[in-house]
């Protein structure tokens, strides 16, 4: 292919850099904010702070629940406990059905198939009052493991489009001779599937304890007792209607985000194929 | 035994149906009669005489008294067993709290009995003349059992009707499978009477009229066929009905209802029919359903727009084999995925904020007017989209590089051999190369979109007036903003809903059309 002229080159680059600049330009501000002094969110554009105090952190790390316990880190172990169950049930749970929908050809197939994009439409107010009283009734209000049921399971349609398009990328031969050689179907799935979808699974479970570690109305229905609040709550009560404490937000916000942006960091090789292998097919 | 297949299907139905009509009978009957007991207790205990069997508790509560200490307070006596008793008051039992209570509720409603369900506990209470009599009794027996004898009788006698059509086969066959079926309709009619009944009738015809035209055959046998993908599939469908389903079925129905101060009552259609009528506002009132209507898609389509247009260009810059630092370009570029929607929609809005927001300090710098960016539609609406599109683009691009990797560079040096210019190349190649990827992203993300609560609620919170609420937003303020009109939100989500699913419908089957 032939190489453009050099204005168009650093045109190009100069266009990027203007994107990229608006892109981390949000990001630039939580981090000058949480390192700034003050609880107002901002004072001047620019993303250099003024002044570097490390007082939101301390205040953030060191505010006791009325137990006396830590309560940023007993909430970030309940976000990370939430997370990484709903992601290991919730992956079991769409995988298993994705390799179904891929591989089998059965009655029902294009319906449930269907039901899983429809499921995407239901608004999650409409499920709100509901849930309410179904976790009511099973006794998992404010209950970590009700937070669980629910993240599961609603993570669960869209993980299993994405890993049903990429069973669907993945050549079926393989599997054909396994069962030949005499592999059982659970066999096949988990010796022989499973370990050629990896990537497609990385990008599945990133997604799975994206949607369970961010999400917020739910949680903050469902959770009364703040020892058992997950991260998201917490933040909003730090700029609730009364007294917004900005510094304090954003040095949670930051502390907050730094896992998952490692998550992503380490899986964005595998994003971009995991993401779309079934799309390309259709 | 094998045979009975069609038969052991109707008549499990039929025993579900057959216990439950057992069961109301049962609670029923049961409550008649200790409901019964305890106000026959009262009676006794307003004439003084003595409590029967099984009776916890009967007295003859007096008139209250205040308190001399307390004039807020009001104290009252009894008359238990013939001697005079101070309710309340320190060490006195828990039951004479029950008394109290009984006698305060039957002075303000009249004569009443409840029966508590957990225990079977009766409470009654009626007015005499000396003052209130209240009883409270415990059953003495525990309920009926299950007439299992029946039950397996019927069934056993139904196995040998339908074995013995069975063996003879034709029209015997599905009259021995109907007959044999509804044995267990004459105790559900005895029990509850003719809805049951029917039930089991109809159930037990409709088996025998499926075996008849062998579809019970075939769906075993497809059943069989499938049995491994139903096996992968159905703990999922499991979980996705229960937490999913069940919740979404009950949401639709709350919508036919009317919550107010926790009391529901059914309205049928009138929550739709104030929505769709747009509740007396006119067309141009934030408060109008069609209002929102339009907003919610002007944000969808907007919002898609930029998405899908931000995203495509950047993927294909970012796919120039020239481009230095293209990871780290890439990496940096799909940040705003991976920060949490609500922290992003606050950090937003903070910059929006008018005084001292950073998107007016920057405005300034420039010499432009600052702008209330909550203050005007417009400008609120803005504001909404470019923090969604800031939240949004990185999906798209991410979808567009992995298709863009599937076109093969053979093709466009073909297209360059034939002198295409690098629009024809974008038009004939590249488009055509994203549109499977991109089609599904695109109505996944146009229902995302359609639902993104956080982004509305957070940024703009639906100002100036209400006026940028969103379908989503309006519902969820019907719920908890507007004195918790459940039912309002409920009908509001039905309706997000049929949107949705008649939009995605809709774009499918002009899609298929189009490929034909």
């Amino acid at each position: 292919m032939k190489r453009p002229g050099k204005l168009s080159v650093i045109a190009v680059h100069a266009g990027l850099a203007a994107a990229v600049a608006i892109t981390l330009y949000p990001v630039a501000m939580v981090i000058k904010k949480s390192i700034e002094p003050g609880k107002n969110f901002a004072l001047s554009a620019s993303p250099i702070p003024h002044a570097v105090t490390l007082d939101h952190f301390r205040e953030l790390l060191s505010t006791r629940a009325s137990s006396g316990e830590l309560l940023f880190l007993r909430n970030a172990l309940n976000s990370a406990v939430v997370a990484v169950a709903a992601t290991v049930i919730g992956l079991a749970l769409a995988t298993s059905a994705a390799y179904a929908l891929s591989r089998f050809r059965f009655r029902g197939r294009d319906v449930s198939l269907g039901s899983f994009v429809v499921v995407q439409m239901f608004p999650a107010t409409l499920l709100l009052m509901p849930l309410y009283v179904l976790l009511n009734r099973l006794g998992l209000l404010g209950s970590l493991f009700g937070l669980v049921l629910v993240y599961a399971t609603t993570a669960i349609p869209f993980c299993v489009w994405t890993l049903k398009g990429y069973f669907d990328s993945l050549p079926v031969a393989i599997e054909d001779a396994a069962r030949i050689d005499g592999a059982s179907a659970w066999g096949v799935f988990y010796r022989i599937a499973l370990p050629l979808a990896r990537p497609g699974l990385a990008v599945t479970a990133l997604f799975s304890f994206m949607t369970a570690w961010n999400e917020f109305i739910l949680a903050s229905v469902f959770m009364t007792d703040e020892r058992a609040y997950t991260l998201p709550v917490l933040l909003n009560s730090a700029v609730g209607e009364h007294a917004a404490d900005w510094g304090l937000f954003a040095a949670g916000a930051l502390l907050t985000s730094v896992p998952v942006m490692a998550l992503f960091y380490a899986l964005q090789r595998h994003l971009v194929g995991g993401i779309t292998a079934g799309g390309v097919k259709g | 035994m094998k045979q009975l297949g069609p038969y052991a299907l109707a008549a499990a139905a039929a025993l579900v149906i057959a216990l439950g009509s057992f069961a109301a009978y049962r609670n029923r009957t049961f409550s008649e009669a200790e409901v019964a007991r305890a106000e026959a207790a009262a009676e006794a205990a307003a004439r003084g005489q003595k409590a029967g069997p099984a009776v916890i508790a009967a007295a003859v509560v007096l008139a209250p008294k205040k308190s001399a200490r307390y004039p807020f307070l009001s104290h009252r006596d009894a008359i238990i067993g013939g001697r005079t008793v101070s309710l309340g008051g320190p060490g006195s039992p828990a039951i004479h709290k029950r008394l109290y209570d009984a006698a305060n509720h039957c002075d303000d409603h009249g004569a009443f009995s409840e029966l508590s369900g957990d225990s079977g506990r009766v409470i009654a209470a009626i007015p005499t003349d000396r003052g209130t009599a209240v009883a409270i009794t415990q059953p003495p027996s525990p309920p009926e059992p299950l007439p299992w004898a029946i039950l397996g009788g019927l069934l056993a006698i139904g196995a040998v009707v339908a074995y013995c059509g069975i063996t003879v086969g034709g029209a015997a066959r599905t009259i021995g499978l109907a007959v044999g079926a509804s044995g267990l309709a004459a105790p559900a009619y005895i029990w509850s009477g003719a809805i049951p009944a029917a039930a089991i009738l109809v159930i037990a015809v409709a088996v025998a009229a499926l075996d008849a035209r062998g579809s019970l055959r075939r769906a075993a046998r497809a059943l069989h066929e499938g049995r491994i993908a139903y096996a992968f599939l159905s703990p999922t469908l499991a979980a996705m009905v229960v937490i999913v389903c069940v919740p979404f079925v009950v949401g639709l129905g709350l919508g036919f209802f009317d919550h107010h101060r926790g009391e529901w009552t059914f309205v049928g259609l009138d929550n739709f029919a104030h929505i769709l009528s747009g509740g007396g506002h006119s067309l141009a009132d934030p408060l109008n359903f069609w209002f929102t209507v339009a907003v919610t898609l002007a944000w969808t389509a907007v919002n898609v727009i930029l998405h899908v247009t931000l995203g495509v260009a950047l993927a294909l810059v970012l796919r120039k084999p020239w481009l230095k630092l293209r990871g780290t370009f890439r990496v940096l570029l799909i940040l705003p995925w991976a920060i949490p929607s609500y922290i992003t929609a606050l950090i937003w809005h903070g910059m929006f904020q008018s005084e001292y927001g950073a998107i007016n300090q920057i405005l300034a710098t420039f010499g432009l007017d600052r702008v209330a960016w909550f203050s005007s539609w417009t400008a609120a609406f803005t504001a909404n989209v470019a923090t969604n599109t800031w939240l949004g683009f990185p999906f798209m691009m991410v979808v567009a590089l992995g298709a863009l990797q599937s076109i093969p560079r053979d093709l466009y040096e073909a297209a360059a051999t034939d002198g295409a210019s690098a629009w024809q190349k974008f038009c004939h190649i590249t488009l055509p190369s994203l549109r499977p990827a991109l089609g599904p992203a695109v109505v996944l993300g146009a229902i995302w979109t359609f639902n993104m609560f956080n982004v509305i609620y957070l940024v703009s919170d639906g100002q100036p007036g209400g006026s940028t609420n969103i379908l989503v937003t309006e519902a969820y303020r019907w719920a908890f903003e507007r004195g918790e009109r459940y039912g309002m939100a409920a009908a509001y989500a039905t309706l997000i809903f049929i949107i949705l699913a008649g939009g995605t419908l809709g774009i499918g089957w002009l899609r298929k059309r189009r490929a034909r």
